[in-house]
């Protein structure tokens, strides 16, 4: 087994030096017929059919490194860069040196995926795909589900975003190759979910009315986001709310206790006029109806 | 037969989807040829039908499926078969929904080799939302949202690029919603609302590769519009009929449009030799204006006859401006380290013109202005680390450093707004990340992550301070035969002098798939949440100040998922399938009871929501032909609430169709 890695390092390193020997991807065929007559479904196909690539660049051995050895040998794992014993450190370097380009996989070599060594081939099937676009192993919600269980429990709850429906799709919010820094909670969490254009909750990719600006913001809904409120997975509760009855998701911040809110003096407490043994002022958004943020009046009146 | 596996795989670890449309292969997966293109083609045409008991405004916001003829899926590939077809190269095009269902969706990617490529997705959802626990259900919504993106890139493998989108979402329908009339004393009334909302969005941009490096620009517009009028549908004597608070009418339009240009700039570089580096730069210039034009008739709290008009205009502005800037290097072989910087900042600055016309008396027109701009800057060093193949292990530090102003206030028209000193917060945020991750042997997989962060000031008392978050993963993971488990705990304590707030989550889970037999398979999964929260609460009971109770929030759902699919004589296929959320909260046989952390029975009640929601279904599919199936199936919802009926319910759906492929 130690041979065979050395040997797949040795070839790993010397696979895309000058002089090497590639044989062309017809040579491949040979042995591997099946995956050769479906290849051109595959978009790496490309680079065959341009013809205009070099040998390294160029079909089988654009991934598999030059087939020469492979040829001589019969065959062999030892022979031939072969994914399944190369590791997810090499896997990622091979699949980066041309699926680099993109914007979204700028984040990839910091992403929560790869330090959990959950890399390229993990999610896509290069031959053996079973999803329409971006060679997916498998259709994406189940793929994601088969490690994220907790997410899965979640979106079996009662009120959801329509992930199990198949109309809202995991990579809607996330972006699995990683993201950039937040612009919301402190830029720390949550590192995996991807933002709308100028860097803001992907939230509003949706939901573009509660973006604003307005003249009175709800300024937790700017400041640590929209999960201050909402669970964005599923919940047992209407709206996604993290409480069953609005009044306790309210009142655990507007309860005037010091050093929190804007001016460490606390978060706006509820006036006299508020009685909470009432059940009309058990229902906030009756009356804050614009809770969200609002043009007319500082307390969301209207 | 191993492709006969591999779908099997494929098609388990589902979370339980709707029970159509199906997943049974109709057709060859090889296509048939035509010219020079490969064609794969199928579609399951069929009848939907729903036959619900109990509250149905529950069964339409949690599930929402119909009666009626749908065109439940279909797809279509046509591929060129040697790289080189006339206009095009690959043809995609899958639908889901059509004809009715409340969530539809198609996808079209057309592309030709190196020249472009073009992606359409189109999503329509149905929102039904009855709200009765929320605001007495006075705001219900039943709106269509329907969303298209669309996207095309000229020489997509090219050292120069172009980018060209859009991107449009409609939301309309009915809603309900409240006003508050017609002063601190007055009631509130329900109101309804004829939503419409949209948003346009229009990209432009390209990506040149120099020196080395790609420059990637992107400039967008996004254009909002609101156009939402309330109107009182009939005099209402309000949500409180013992006061004299009435409305006779109400007419309120408040139109609301904007424009969010942006631009974002992109600079990186990948190759694994010692270094790779990526930059990001974004500014939106966000501006939106608004008018209100309300007028409300009644009486006020007195019996008094009142007419009120309510004016407002004004804008508001929000420029947001986010850099990031990330370097990589690689001083060892199997040692990345990696470092982000980054910096947003972002400001929101309204005012308006606000003024009130009561019984033709003009009061004290003002001019409200609000400023709010939050500044956070971020360095994070993550470290990884892979010694040999089956050990690995990372390790990170993130600062950030947040900072809030804020000015909120008014001024008489005519005068200068007076000074004021702005409210002012700021945070630090100091958090460790360390994890490892062991393969001992190859199926085998075990992953330990952990995270302890601190903020010195939380903005909220929900907020992250003093939080740690640990989790561990093993799997076992087979060519059949799957297995894994997981914990996972987020903490959270947030406590203040007058305030305490400490947040426990745990999950626990564990899943499994496995397929026994070529024609029998079944996968399994069970999770439980366990949510507490115990936050300090300050409130008014019939004019007293109520202080020193909390609120203690308790949930513990348990959530399952069994699914096994049987095929019988190489022609049949079934699948049945259960689902089972609930929620058993913290154990209680009634929602109120002494010593329950608040003397108000609202707030006992409020603490936990014990609830069932499941649903089990079965289908059959049948091959008549090597490319026509017969499938039919049923799906039984339950909704059951354990304190209040009022909103359970109880559907029976299911369908029968006919999968083509040609």
């Amino acid at each position: 087994m130690t041979l065979l890695r050395v040997a797949q390092a040795a070839l790993f390193l010397t696979a895309l030096s000058k002089g090497a020997d590639y044989v062309g991807s017809e040579a491949c065929k040979t042995c591997h017929a099946p995956l050769f007559n479906q290849f051109f479904r595959n978009p790496h196909y490309q680079s065959i059919s341009s013809g205009k690539e070099p040998p390294e660049n160029t079909g089988c051995e654009s991934c598999h490194g030059p087939g020469k050895a492979h040829i001589d040998a019969h065959g062999g794992k030892a022979t031939i860069i072969a994914f399944s014993e190369i590791g997810p450190e090499k896997t990622l370097d091979a699949c980066l040196r041309c699926h680099s380009q993109t914007l979204s996989r700028a984040n990839i070599r910091r992403s929560v995926h790869t330090q959990e060594d959950v890399v390229c081939t993990n999610c896509h099937s290069i031959h053996n795909s079973k999803a329409p676009k971006f060679l997916l192993a498998k259709k994406q919600t189940e793929l994601c589900y088969s490690c994220h269980a907790s997410v899965k429990a979640q979106f079996s709850m009662p009120f959801k975003h329509r992930v199990n429906e198949g109309v809202v799709e995991c990579t809607d919010c996330h972006n699995p190759h990683g993201t950039f820094a937040a612009s919301w909670r402190m830029a720390s969490r949550p590192r995996m979910v991807d933002q709308k254009e100028g860097n803001e909750e992907p939230c509003l990719k949706c939901h573009g009315d509660k973006r604003g600006p307005f003249v009175y913001e709800h300024a937790s809904v700017r400041i640590d986001g929209c999960e201050t409120c909402h669970m964005p997975h599923g919940s047992t509760n209407p709206k996604m709310l993290k409480r069953p009855t609005i009044f306790t998701v309210c009142l655990e911040c507007h309860n005037g206790a010091g050093t929190f809110g804007i001016g460490n003096n606390g978060v706006f407490h509820l006036s006299a006029a508020h009685n909470m043994a009432d059940p009309r002022y058990q229902n906030c958004t009756t009356c804050h109806a614009r809770i969200h943020g609002s043009n007319a009046d500082p307390l969301f009146f209207r | 037969m191993r492709q006969f596996f591999l779908f099997m795989l494929c098609s388990l670890a589902l979370a339980q989807p709707p029970v159509a449309p199906t997943n049974e292969q109709t057709g060859a997966l090889r296509g048939d040829n035509s010219g020079n293109y490969n064609i794969i083609n199928s579609f399951e045409l069929g009848y939907r039908f729903a036959s619900v008991g109990g509250n149905g405004g529950m069964y339409d916001s949690t599930v929402n499926y119909g009666d009626g003829i749908r065109l439940l899926s279909s797809s279509l590939t046509v591929q060129s078969r040697d790289g080189h077809g006339k206009l095009f190269d690959h043809l995609l095009i899958t639908t889901q929904g059509l004809g009715n269902d409340p969530y539809q969706s198609a996808i079209l990617r057309i592309e030709k080799n190196r020249l472009y490529r073009y992606d359409m997705m189109w999503r329509l959802t149905e929102y039904v939302d009855p709200a009765a626990t929320i605001s007495f259900g006075e705001h219900a919504m039943d709106t269509t949202r329907r969303m298209q993106d669309h996207d095309l890139t000229l020489f997509p493998v090219s050292p120069f690029k172009l980018f060209l989108g859009y991107s449009r979402n409609l939301e309309t329908g009915p809603a309900l919603s409240t006003i508050q009339l017609f002063n601190s004393q007055g009631d509130e009334f329900p109101l309804f609302s004829n939503v419409h909302r949209e948003v346009n969005e229009y990209r432009l941009g390209g990506e040149v590769r120099l020196l080395g490096m790609r420059l990637n620009v992107m400039h967008g517009w996004e254009d909002f519009k609101e156009d939402s009028p309330q109107s009182l549908l009939a005099p209402s004597a309000g949500n409180n009929p013992t006061d004299r608070n009435t409305l006779t009418s109400f007419q309120s339009t408040q139109p609301y449009h904007g424009t969010s240009p942006y631009w974002r700039v992109g600079l990186f570089r990948e190759g694994k030799k010692l270094w790779a580096v990526n930059g990001r730069f974004t500014y939106v210039a966000g501006k939106r204006a608004f008018a209100l034009d309300e007028v409300s008739a009644g009486t006020d709290f007195r019996g008094t006859p009142t007419q009120l008009q309510v004016v407002t205009q004004g804008s508001a502005d929000r420029p947001a401006l986010t850099s990031n800037l990330t370097i990589s290097i690689f001083p060892a072989t199997h040692v990345v380290l990696t470092n982000q910087t980054s910096f947003s900042n972002i400001r929101m600055i309204g005012d308006s013109f606000f003024t009130e016309i009561s019984n033709g008396s003009v009061v004290s027109p003002t001019l409200p202005f609000q400023y709010l701009g939050i500044q956070t800057f971020a360095n994070t060093t993550d470290a990884m680390f892979h010694p040999t193949k089956w050990f690995s292990f990372h390790g990170g530090f993130e600062y950030s450093d947040r900072h809030i102003n804020s000015v909120q206030g008014q001024s008489d028209l005519g005068s200068p707004a007076p000074s004021q000193s702005p409210f002012e917060q700021s945070n630090q945020l100091k958090a460790g990340t360390l994890g490892f991750r062991l393969k001992p042997i190859k199926p085998l997989t075990i992953s330990v992550d952990g995270e302890v962060g601190r903020a010195n000031h939380p903005i909220y008392p929900i907020s992250d301070g003093n939080y740690q978050s640990f989790r561990a993963r093993a799997e076992y993971k087979m060519k059949l035969f799957r297995v894994g488990a997981y914990a996972k705990s987020d903490y959270n304590i947030n406590s203040d002098v007058l305030t305490s707030f400490a947040s426990h989550a745990r999950q626990y889970g564990a899943d499994g798939s496995w397929v026994p037999l070529s024609w029998f398979s079944i996968d399994a999964s069970y999770t439980k949440l366990h949510l507490n929260t115990l936050g300090g609460i300050n409130y008014f009971s019939q004019g007293v100040d109520v202080s020193g109770e909390s609120s203690y929030y308790v949930s513990n759902i348990h959530s399952a998922n069994l699914g096994a699919r049987f095929t019988l004589l190489k022609r049949a296929d079934i699948y049945a399938g259960y689902s089972h959320v609930q929620d058993v909260g913290d154990g209680r046989a009634t929602p109120y009871g002494a010593g329950l952390y608040s003397a108000l029975p609202a707030f006992q009640a409020a603490q936990t929501f014990p609830l069932r929601y499941l649903s089990p279904q079965v289908r059959l599919s049948i091959r008549i032909t090597p490319k026509l199936r017969w499938n039919t199936g049923y799906q039984y919802y339950g909704y059951r609430e354990q304190f209040s009926a009022a909103q359970d319910y109880r559907a029976n759906t299911g369908f029968s169709s006919l999968a083509f492929s040609f």
